[in-house]
């Protein structure tokens, strides 16, 4: 009675969802009507939109070279975009009531998806329809083992980075303030406590490291794990002399935890850090109210140094290496990705063109879909020079004012995961700052020995990937809400022992034998 | 058989005489039908290891074992307990606040001020919960307003919406603030069907207003006020989830983390845990249809007042 109309709506939204569930047991699928008369495939992919397009675009499909792509290939692709901040609401809704588009960008579990029939498997399909790709999994021996499950699997058309440039983001610190209290760039914990008392006390800034986890802020985010890593582990599973390990129940997240609630209580990490949106995130940045950030050198620091400079022109950022424990060793967590990071286009089982969009998406491998991919098209978006494809005053400096990110997405899919294989060609213009070219040739010096330490991509059975998603969603919680009280002093690190039996009692055991199992078949592909 | 035909027969000649009432009635019924009670058919993967692939009906049974997984949750206590305490908040301050509004708008007699008062205190009711939310958290930041108070009387500024102890407060007062001048509209109805001789007869009797109120207004209006407090227990585990959602942030789940919260991310929005979330729901339908009905049978005793 006392209900508004406004959540009766709200819940007829619902019960309308959950209709949709029985709907899609009668065996619907929401296929693109296609124009099928005049010889295209219409082809329906579901993909998030990055944010760099969205600002420009209401679709992908009108990204020039989609449209390239479309002549290119005789397809006529439709994009389905689910809400920005829902889209794994709006993945598992989609996949639960069985209302599939004919291919989607995922990254994710490509077993389970198998397994419960919603996409097919690609070997043969890739044999006969994707000669390129072929070709590239089979000089590379490596990225083939990656790509390809346990059992000799390809679920998905992948997105690749063969290439150099592999770290995408890390730590930057605020370099003039460092000329300015005579500092030199922190290599240690030690040394970083001590700049950032400088930056708090001489300064007066109330965020002199800030972190948090924009977009969403639902763990400690990218950054606070760099100071973990100082002391070898990380916030979750790695590998540690080839077996799997799980960090935060290890005797160095206790010496992180303690470091971290000294920090806190000292004023030298942002108080807000468990509350940060993007929005705060970026005004504590532009107000100069944060020493030291995580970000990523492209969309990042080609964002924010120019905002800076402007109301102050000494304003200047420096990429920091990762920080270690002793002077003189070598990080080994870096953020390296794989050559393949588990992401790529997977083809649904109601795709009734499966060949050809198969084709279709083999076309980015091709080298003529490769620059496209990459750099657009020749004249618009780019023009070789001595053989070296050159941005254009389009991408470089937009007519309309757009960021270089912002501009490359208008016109094709390089900033950010599609399928088909980076250029590094591509990553060398997009740095245009000589503090992001820094910072590239910077993350990536140690890049290599996280290799050594991260999980390779594994897959999981279906019974597997239940048990330890449920496992470790439990414990993904407990972590994330006892870190920040552990940090802020709500719980007193003597109850560190608690914290750990209870991740014991969630059985993190099996969530570690299920990963150590998953890694041995991953050994011996 | 003798007395169903006799029945339907009955129901035929009633459907013949009010034909035009019967086919009133019908979207309202395929609305519910369809909308209401299709849908529950879905409830049964709270019983099935749901798999996408092999449908609703072809998963394998599993029984009570996501039920058994979810009793002995780590967090079961900790969103029961919510969401109880939530729920029963809005009940111990949520529910009187309309009833005294509306008896000291009775009690004014200048008409304009009393307009006035009631539309300012039910506007708030049609702005978004999506707004009011935000508009909550951006009051609640360190420069915001909230803190701005706080400080011009000599406290701290800190992360109100991080700190658990407030949670419960902001929920609390910022519906009764939302939802006050709506509700009490209900009342002023009922208060306006009362009988002014009554008042009169008090009058001469030398009541004072007080004890007008006391004998004659409130047992006027207890009838109303037993069969929204009946509704109201009816949801008493069904707590506003869409605000929680927007309020509330990992550091907070200790006070704010409720049921629906929690099916939803476990549901859809972390991990897509389908049939363990559908248990949990149906978990808190059923205390909810429980208490609905205890209420009523409790309130039919004691008052004869009753819903059904």
């Amino acid at each position: 009675m006392k209900r508004s109309w406004r959540k009766r709506l709200a819940i007829g939204i619902c019960l309308m969802m959950g209709f949709t569930i029985l709907a899609g047991c009668t065996g619907d699928n929401g296929n693109a009507g296609g124009a099928e008369g005049d010889g295209t495939t219409p082809i329906s992919i579901w993909m998030s939109m990055n944010t760099n397009a969205s600002i420009t675009l209401k679709s992908m499909n009108e990204i020039t070279a989609i449209k390239e792509w479309e002549k290119k290939t005789n397809t006529k692709i439709e994009f389905q975009h689910p809400a920005v901040g829902a889209e794994t609401e709006q993945f598992n809704v989609m996949i639960a009531s069985n209302q599939l588009p004919d291919a989607m960008f995922v990254n994710g579990d490509y077993a389970k998806l198998f397994n419960d029939g919603t996409i097919i498997r690609l070997n043969e399909l890739i044999d006969e329809y994707a000669p390129n790709l072929k070709k590239i999994l089979d000089e590379n021996p490596e990225v083939a083992k990656q790509l390809k499950a346990d059992n000799g699997d390809i679920y998905a058309i992948p997105h690749l980075r063969l290439g150099e440039y592999k770290t995408f983001g890390g730590t930057f610190i605020r370099q003039d303030w460092l000329d300015e209290l005579k500092l030199e760039k922190p290599e240690t914990l030690e040394e970083w406590e001590t700049v950032l008392k400088a930056f708090k006390e001489k300064k007066g800034v109330s965020a002199p490291l800030l972190f948090g986890a924009p977009p969403k802020m639902t763990t400690m985010g990218p950054a606070a794990p760099t100071y973990l890593e100082a002391y070898g582990i990380t916030n979750n599973i790695f590998m540690q002399d080839g077996k799997v390990v799980y960090g935060p129940i290890e005797p160095e997240y206790k010496e992180f935890l303690t470091m971290f609630h000294r920090w806190y209580q000292e004023g030298l990490i942002d108080p807000d850090f468990a509350t940060n949106d993007q929005k705060t995130y970026d005004a504590k940045i532009l107000s100069g109210q944060a020493g030291a950030f995580f970000t990523f050198i492209g969309g990042g620091v080609g964002r924010y140094l120019p905002a800076l400079q402007e109301t102050d022109p000494n304003a200047n950022l420096t990429a920091v290496q990762y920080p270690v424990l002793n002077k003189g060793d070598e990080p080994m967590f870096t953020g390296r990705s794989w050559e393949w990071s588990s992401s790529g286009v997977v083809i649904t089982n109601s795709n009734k063109h499966p060949e050809e969009t198969v084709k279709a998406l083999d076309y980015f491998f091709s080298e003529e879909g490769h620059m496209l991919k990459n750099f657009g098209v020749e004249g618009l978006t780019y023009t070789m020079k001595d053989g070296y494809p050159t941005y254009t005053d389009e991408i470089l400096k937009n007519p309309d004012g757009l960021s270089v990110a912002q501009a490359m997405a208008k016109h094709f899919i390089a900033n950010y995961p599609f399928v088909g294989e980076d250029d590094d060609r591509y990553n060398e213009q997009y740095y245009q700052l000589q503090q992001q070219k820094d910072a590239a040739i910077l993350f990536s010096k140690y890049s290599e020995n996280t290799l050594k330490v991260g999980l390779p991509p594994t897959s999981l059975t279906t019974e597997e990937s239940t048990e330890y998603s449920k496992i470790m969603s439990d414990i993904g919680t407990y972590r994330d809400e006892m870190f920040v009280k552990f940090v802020i002093g709500v719980e007193p690190i003597e109850n560190f022992d608690k914290y750990v039996d209870q991740i014991n009692k969630f059985n993190v055991e099996r969530a570690i034998e299920i990963q150590q199992a998953a890694l041995d078949r991953y050994n011996a592909r | 058989m003798e007395k169903v035909s006799h029945k339907l027969s009955l129901l035929w000649l009633n459907y013949k005489k009010n034909k035009a009432i019967y086919w009133m009635a019908l979207p309202v019924v395929l609305y519910f039908l369809v909308f209401k009670y299709l849908p529950m058919y879905g409830a049964i993967i709270a019983f099935k290891d749901y798999s996408v692939g092999k449908g609703i009906w072809g998963s394998d049974w599993v029984g009570l074992q996501h039920f058994r997984d979810f009793f002995q949750s780590y967090y079961f206590w900790r969103i029961l307990k919510n969401t109880l305490v939530l729920s029963f908040y809005q009940l111990l301050f949520g529910f009187p606040a309309p009833i005294l509004l509306a008896l000291l708008l009775n009690e004014l007699r200048n008409e304009i001020f009393k307009r006035t008062v009631q539309t300012v205190s039910y506007i708030p009711h049609f702005i978004s919960i999506v707004v009011i939310c935000g508009m909550i958290v951006d009051f609640s930041s360190r420069d915001g307003l909230f803190n701005t108070i706080i400080e011009y009387f000599g406290g701290q500024s800190s992360a109100l919406l991080s700190d658990p102890a407030n949670f419960r407060t902001m929920y609390t007062a910022s519906s009764i603030w939302q939802e006050l001048g709506f509700s009490s509209i209900i009342y002023l109805a009922a208060l306006s069907g009362i009988n002014p001789e009554l008042y009169d007869a008090a009058n001469v009797d030398g009541a004072s207003r007080l004890r007008q109120v006391w004998h004659i207004t409130l047992p006027g209006i207890i009838p109303m006020i037993l069969i929204l407090l009946i509704l109201r227990i009816g949801g008493l585990m069904e707590i506003g989830f869409e605000k929680i959602i927007l309020l509330y942030n990992p550091n907070v789940y200790d006070t704010a983390d409720v049921i629906s919260t929690f099916v939803y991310r476990k549901g859809i929005s972390e991990s897509a845990e389908f049939s363990y979330t559908t248990a949990v729901g149906l978990f808190q339908s059923v205390i909810n249809f429980t208490l609905l009905v205890g209420a009523n049978r409790l309130s039919k005793a004691v008052s004869n007042t009753k819903l059904f």
